[in-house]
């Protein structure tokens, strides 16, 4: 089963005259622990393929699956409990709330609800290497620790799909290096990764990349082995791996 | 809706205040402005409502009881010189009614006099009661509870002559003893005790009587006394004149209830002014944070959740305002009693008052709610992948 499925997804803008296709007939899918790129050049529906996935838009048609249970007609209300309980978000402007403290943002999504998520959102935190920035307000911290605390945000109620807009867009190559490393972590614990991106280092990191181009997809769907791929990658020995250990090793002395 | 829905609801208001406070605290110059604008309102919701309120109460105390007494005159139109025992024996027949509140009534004789005391003279006029109790009150003295000898004196006239209780006046030529000096009358009314001296019925050798005053507890009452009396002794032919302010008392309560509304819709525009303020505050801050907002809906926070944030930070700006504008307002009116002796404190601190100060907070919280329910429904309700694009 997948995390993760469109299947024949059409998504028509109508606003402003011509109606614009954004997604053709779409397949796609991701697996439980697979990290999965999506690139293309601009205009060619990326965010719009993230938004559909995200639950933060609707198909105009076709079908979405979020755990194979059928999410493709969803009331607002259930969106957005859906969103908060299996779908985490990471963006490109990490989009931090600023009166926030680092511990209360990665708390957000759950802030009211009954019970008090800060412990949690505390070892999250410490998770990523900032337990001594918990009462940091976002302006207090660099943009690698900012991106850090929204992936913890992200991770707060143990998502099936981590969403990811241009996540090292805003970073240098050291940094974005450290915070594809932290993917990597986050896509072991079983994690389905989504990234839409331009950045080719991203493209390395991820177990399969897939190209979107005007709205129409493909290989979106994996086939039996490159999905065990996903799941197993992380523990494979392949040359391309060490290679992948010294480069984060060295993008860990960020923060 | 069921006991864990309301305990859920009540919940999401502590995060919701306290997100609400750090968004306020954001752009601070903002918000003291829109709070000062409540404050403004406020305190001239509630300024003005009790400057109305002791203006009816001032003159509710001036009037005094006007409208308690009816003075009923031989109507000399029809030729009616005085009033008869039976006209007066018609009078009590007509207010012995407890729906007439059972009033006092008290016939005079009259006449005009030189009256002397050691010192002055005035001319006065002389009256002959048998009840003074009933219709006047001793500033110094007793009322005897029947008058039959002695000389009571109006207050204006015992401060010209100069004479106490136990001093003798010359009435007339003859003497008198002062048994009473009256209290200064608060009633406008064409008996007017203060230029006044009151005998004994005896004294008087008139064959009837020219005046009954009719002295009832309230204005209303009083003016069913009339109506009663009409009724009764002008059945048959017009023998009586009534006077009575109970009418006109309505009139002047009527009027400072009206200047009160008045001043009220007055402070009520700039507290309007206050919550259009508060309104362009929130709708340029909910623009501004569009995209923080478009987050929340994003990561899983409730439409309902985001409103309560935006509408407590509204609220919370009324709610401030409404405060600092009730406190200014409570400082102002005691800076005002302090510093003008002329303002009887007692009206200023009549618990109606509080009134006004309560509906000017209730009006400075709700001006904030109301404003910015709007703004808050319109972000909340912003499709996230709008407000993430941008």
């Amino acid at each position: 089963m997948y995390s993760l499925e469109l299947s024949d997804v059409l998504k028509r803008y109508s606003s402003g005259g011509e109606p614009v296709v954004a997604l053709d007939r779409v397949d796609f899918a991701v697996s439980p622990g697979e990290f999965v790129a999506v690139v293309g050049p601009s205009g060619s529906g990326k965010s719009t393929l993230l938004n559909v996935l995200g639950l933060l838009d609707d198909p105009t048609d076709g079908q979405r699956l979020l755990n194979g249970t059928d999410v493709t007609d969803l009331s607002v209300a259930e969106r957005t409990t859906a969103r908060k309980e299996s779908i985490g978000f990471v963006f490109q402007d990490f989009h931090l709330l600023p009166t926030l403290s680092a511990v209360e943002n990665v708390a957000l999504p759950t802030a009211f609800d009954p019970g008090d998520a800060s412990d949690r959102a505390a070892s999250l935190l410490d998770r990523f290497g900032l337990g001594d920035r918990l009462g940091h307000e976002p302006s207090e911290l660099s943009g690698g620790q900012k991106q850090r605390v929204a992936i913890a945000r992200s991770l707060i109620n143990d998502p099936a799909v981590l969403l990811a807009d241009e996540p090292t867009g805003n970073l240098d190559t050291e940094t974005g290096s450290s915070i594809l490393a932290e993917f990597e972590r986050v896509k072991s614990e079983g994690v389905a990764v989504v990234a839409v991106t331009h950045d080719p280092l991203v493209e390395e990191y991820a177990d399969r990349v897939v190209e979107l181009t005007d709205g129409v997809v493909v290989d979106g769907v994996p086939d039996e082995t490159d999905a065990d791929i996903g799941v197993f990658g992380d523990d494979g020995d392949d040359g391309d791996d060490d290679e992948r250990r010294i480069r984060r090793s060295t993008a860990s002395g960020d923060r | 809706m069921s006991d864990t829905d309301r305990s859920g609801w009540i919940r999401g208001w502590r995060p919701a205040a306290s997100m609400a406070a750090r968004n306020l605290r954001r752009n601070r110059m903002r918000t003291v402005l829109a709070v000062l604008g409540v404050c403004i309102g406020v305190l001239a919701v509630a300024a003005l409502g009790i400057f109305g309120n002791v203006l009816a109460l001032g003159a509710d105390d001036a009037i005094g009881d006007i409208g308690t007494q009816v003075v009923v005159s031989p109507n000399a139109d029809a030729g009616v010189e005085s009033l008869s025992e039976a006209d007066v024996t018609a009078i009590r027949r007509a207010v012995d009614d407890p729906s007439v509140g059972d009033p006092a009534v008290v016939p005079l004789y009259s006449d005009n006099a030189v009256v002397a005391g050691q010192s002055a003279q005035t001319f006065a006029t002389v009256y002959g009661v048998s009840e003074p109790g009933l219709a006047f009150d001793a500033a110094e003295g007793e009322l005897p509870e029947r008058h039959r000898q002695g000389a009571i004196v109006g207050a204006g006239v015992a401060e010209e002559l100069a004479v106490e209780p136990g001093d003798t006046v010359e009435i007339a030529g003859s003497q008198v003893r002062v048994v009473a000096v009256l209290a200064e009358s608060q009633t406008f009314s064409p008996v007017a005790p203060d230029d006044a001296v009151f005998l004994p019925e005896s004294a008087f050798a008139a064959d009837g009587y020219a005046q009954a005053l009719v002295v009832s507890e309230s204005g209303a009452t009083a003016q069913v006394a009339a109506d009663a009396i009409r009724e009764e002794v002008n059945a048959r032919e017009e023998r009586v004149d009534l006077f009575e302010l109970a009418a006109v008392v309505d009139e002047i309560n009527g009027f400072f209830d009206l200047l009160g509304t008045f001043l009220l819709g007055l402070g009520g525009i700039s507290l309007v002014v206050a919550g259009v303020s508060i309104l362009n505050v929130m709708l340029m801050s909910t623009v501004e944070r569009r995209q923080e907002i478009g987050v929340m809906r994003a990561v899983g926070v409730t439409r309902r959740d985001v409103l309560r944030v935006l509408l407590a930070e509204a609220g919370l700006i009324g709610a401030a305002g409404a405060v600092a504008g009730t406190l200014l307002t409570v400082v102002l009116v005691a800076a005002l009693v302090v510093s003008t002796p002329a303002v009887d404190a007692s009206l200023v601190l009549d618990p109606t008052n509080g009134y006004y100060l309560l509906l000017a907070l209730a009006f400075g919280v709700g001006v904030g709610v109301v404003s910015g329910a709007y703004p808050a429904w319109k972000a909340a309700n912003e499709r996230p992948v709008e407000a993430l694009r941008s």
